[in-house]
């Protein structure tokens, strides 16, 4: 077999964004911008390009999903694979003297490096929020309720919230001995019951972590079986503003929650509630957004090791973008120009370019494009035809125009 | 609707039982005269899905079925993003290395470096020799792997194999073994948290089902 190198495919991977799709990622993009501003979050960009370092800081950035990028720096760059790391990073460098809290969104691509190459997309883009500087169940909810907000502005129809709470999770798992603990979150952040069940453990540890494994569910049963277990200080603590939290959303949102205390990563910076919000169409489930709240992050990247908490989530614009063109929710073609200007001959370029720059000023909002080829009149109309643009207008030299409309 | 995914071949008949035993009847699959690929149980609660062993924890992994069952070794060589729910204790297989009965090869380390392995396990025969820090140039195969060492085009193969029969017909001996298989129950990880149609229902009674089948 021959070598397939094709110089006219984007890499496999990669995809170009053509206009419809471009309307409709912005249409996305302006909604869910909209509902952050009424929050009065204020948009961040930053850097595409990081140190490695700087990603992988938090330790839940796996270097191996990391785009490396090679220009000769002192220390390997990468591609962002997310923005959080960023985020942290701006936030307590130059974004110091800012009151806290700093509500910040932002609005990017992101790449990640397909391991599998089973043609996944390495370049993906999300848009989401940080909220820094605040801790406790009100920006909890708050952010709880912005994500709900911006689901609802879009229009998702069926959408649920998993939530977990690292904390708590991390505080049940305790009890297990230390050797075997990250083996036994491994199986169940993976949901893999039969490695779960080979652990050598006690029986009473073993019940335990079958007990956790399935620790989901509605929230009060799921409180209801913690509540029988043995919990330290720190985890009847976390209990307490877990429920303030519930009770909290209930008066407040209503949407499906599942909560999932089995719900980790295997290797994460979150420390308090985490979440994962799921769409269903009829013909699928699929992740549209995650988050959580990371409250040791923010000290690593800052300067005096100073430590802030955080909070924030992340929308996956291309799977949200799927759900709602299943829901037929876009616009599914761009507008046409409103008029088409045509000089008659040579002689009559500047007039139609004249008369054009008018009708732009007259009216900001019309599109107006020019015939830039000369041709018979039926190419012409065939043309506006084709492309849906109703007015025609004849310029001739003298500066005179015959204005046609077109049945469309 | 929950959708369960089915394995055609060797496991599908006690599948399809173990099924029944929860109640769910796909027994029109079995019949000899069936040439559907998808059918609905009888009471209206369930859909199954009839595809290649291979491709049940793709049909899984990617949530358009919720449900089905599957040989460990196929967890092994897809290593799949499935939750991987219970050791159903049937469809006992073992995924080994075998090679011609004349040969003096007598485990794994005598096979020399960069032999030529023909299997339908790629990466777990890949991982294998990984491990043993024995470089192999692994041929791909999708049947009659037996025929590879036969024909002269392999030293050794990596192949399943259940009773030994086929392998001993063909003149071949097992020299080690990689790892036994037997049918796992397996799910889509986030019906199984969002328990989609009842799910951990269907998972916990078939779980219990073989639990009880194996205290007997």
């Amino acid at each position: 077999m021959t070598s397939t190198f094709m110089l006219h495919q984007a890499p496999a991977g990669a995809r170009d964004w053509l206009p419809v799709e471009v309307m409709q990622k912005q249409w996305l993009s302006q909604k869910l911008e909209a509902v952050f501003s009424q929050w009065g979050y204020q948009q961040i960009i930053t850097s595409t390009l990081e140190w490695v370092e700087t990603l992988t800081a938090g330790g839940a950035i796996d270097p191996a999903t990391v785009i490396p990028l090679q220009d000769g720096s002192e220390k390997p760059l990468g591609l962002r694979p997310e923005f959080t790391a960023s985020i942290a990073r701006a936030s307590v460098t130059r974004m110091q003297e800012t009151p806290l809290p700093q509500r910040l969104f932002y609005n990017g691509n992101v790449f990640r490096s397909s391991q599998e190459h089973h043609g996944e997309q390495m370049e993906s883009y999300q848009a989401g929020v940080e909220l820094i500087g605040a801790t406790g169940v009100l920006a909890d909810s708050e952010i709880i309720l912005l994500l709900s907000d911006c689901l609802q502005a879009v229009g998702i129809e069926q959408w649920h919230l998993i939530l977990g709470e690292a904390g708590l999770t991390r505080s049940l798992l305790a009890p297990f001995p230390e050797n075997l603990r990250e083996k036994v979150r491994y199986c169940i952040a993976h949901l893999d019951r039969v490695s779960l069940e080979q652990l050598p453990l006690s029986r009473e540890l073993q019940e335990r972590a079958l007990l956790l494994f399935d620790l989901r569910g509605t929230p009060e049963t799921v409180l209801e079986k913690v509540s029988q277990l043995k919990l330290d200080a720190t985890g009847k603590n976390i209990v307490t503003n877990l429920k303030s939290l519930l009770n909290l959303l209930s008066e407040t949102a209503s949407f499906s929650l599942t909560l999932d205390l089995s719900l980790l990563q295997t290797i994460d910076y979150y420390t308090g509630i985490v979440f994962e919000v799921v769409a269903e169409t009829e013909r699928e489930t699929c992740i549209i957004g995650q988050g959580g709240r990371y409250d040791q992050l923010l000290g690593l990247y800052h300067p005096q090791g100073e430590n802030l908490p955080g909070i924030g989530f992340a929308l996956n614009l291309e799977q949200l973008q799927t759900c709602l063109l299943r829901q037929q929710k876009l616009p599914e073609t761009t507008p046409a120009s409103d008029w088409l200007i045509i000089p008659e001959n040579v002689a009559a370029q500047a007039s139609a370019l004249n008369y054009a720059q008018q009708l732009r000023e007259n009216s900001p909002s019309l599109r107006v494009e020019l015939a830039l080829e000369e041709t018979n009149a039926s190419n012409i109309r065939n043309y506006a035809q084709q492309k849906g643009i109703n007015r025609l207008a004849w310029l001739k030299a003298d500066g005179n125009a015959v204005v046609e409309e077109v049945e469309g | 609707m929950i959708t369960v995914a089915l394995p055609k071949g060797a496991l599908l008949e006690d599948s399809i039982r173990l099924f029944q035993e929860i109640g769910l009847d796909f027994s029109a699959l079995n019949d000899p005269k069936n040439r559907a690929l998808q059918i609905v149980d009888p009471t209206n609660t369930a859909r199954a899905l009839l595809v290649r062993a291979l491709d049940v924890p793709v049909y899984i992994e990617y949530g358009q079925a919720q449900m089905g069952i599957v040989g460990y070794d196929v967890l092994r060589e897809k290593t799949p993003k499935v939750a991987d729910l219970a050791d159903l204790q049937f469809g006992y297989c073992r995924l080994s290395v075998a090679v011609t009965s004349d040969s003096r090869y007598e485990r794994s380390l005598d096979l020399p470096a960069h032999t030529r392995v023909a299997t339908k396990f790629v990466q777990c025969a890949r991982e294998y020799f990984h491990e043993l820090d024995l470089p192999m140039e692994i041929i791909p195969l999708y049947g009659s792997v037996e025929l590879a060492p036969i024909t002269g085009m392999s030293e050794a193969i990596v192949d399943l194999v259940s009773t030994g029969r086929t392998l001993h017909e063909n003149g071949l001996v097992e020299i080690e073994l990689l790892f036994e298989s037997t049918a796992h129950l397996i799910a889509h990880p986030l019906s199984y948290r969002l328990n989609r149609g009842n799910l951990a229902h269907y998972c916990d009674t078939m779980r219990q089902t073989i639990t009880e089948k194996v205290a007997t």
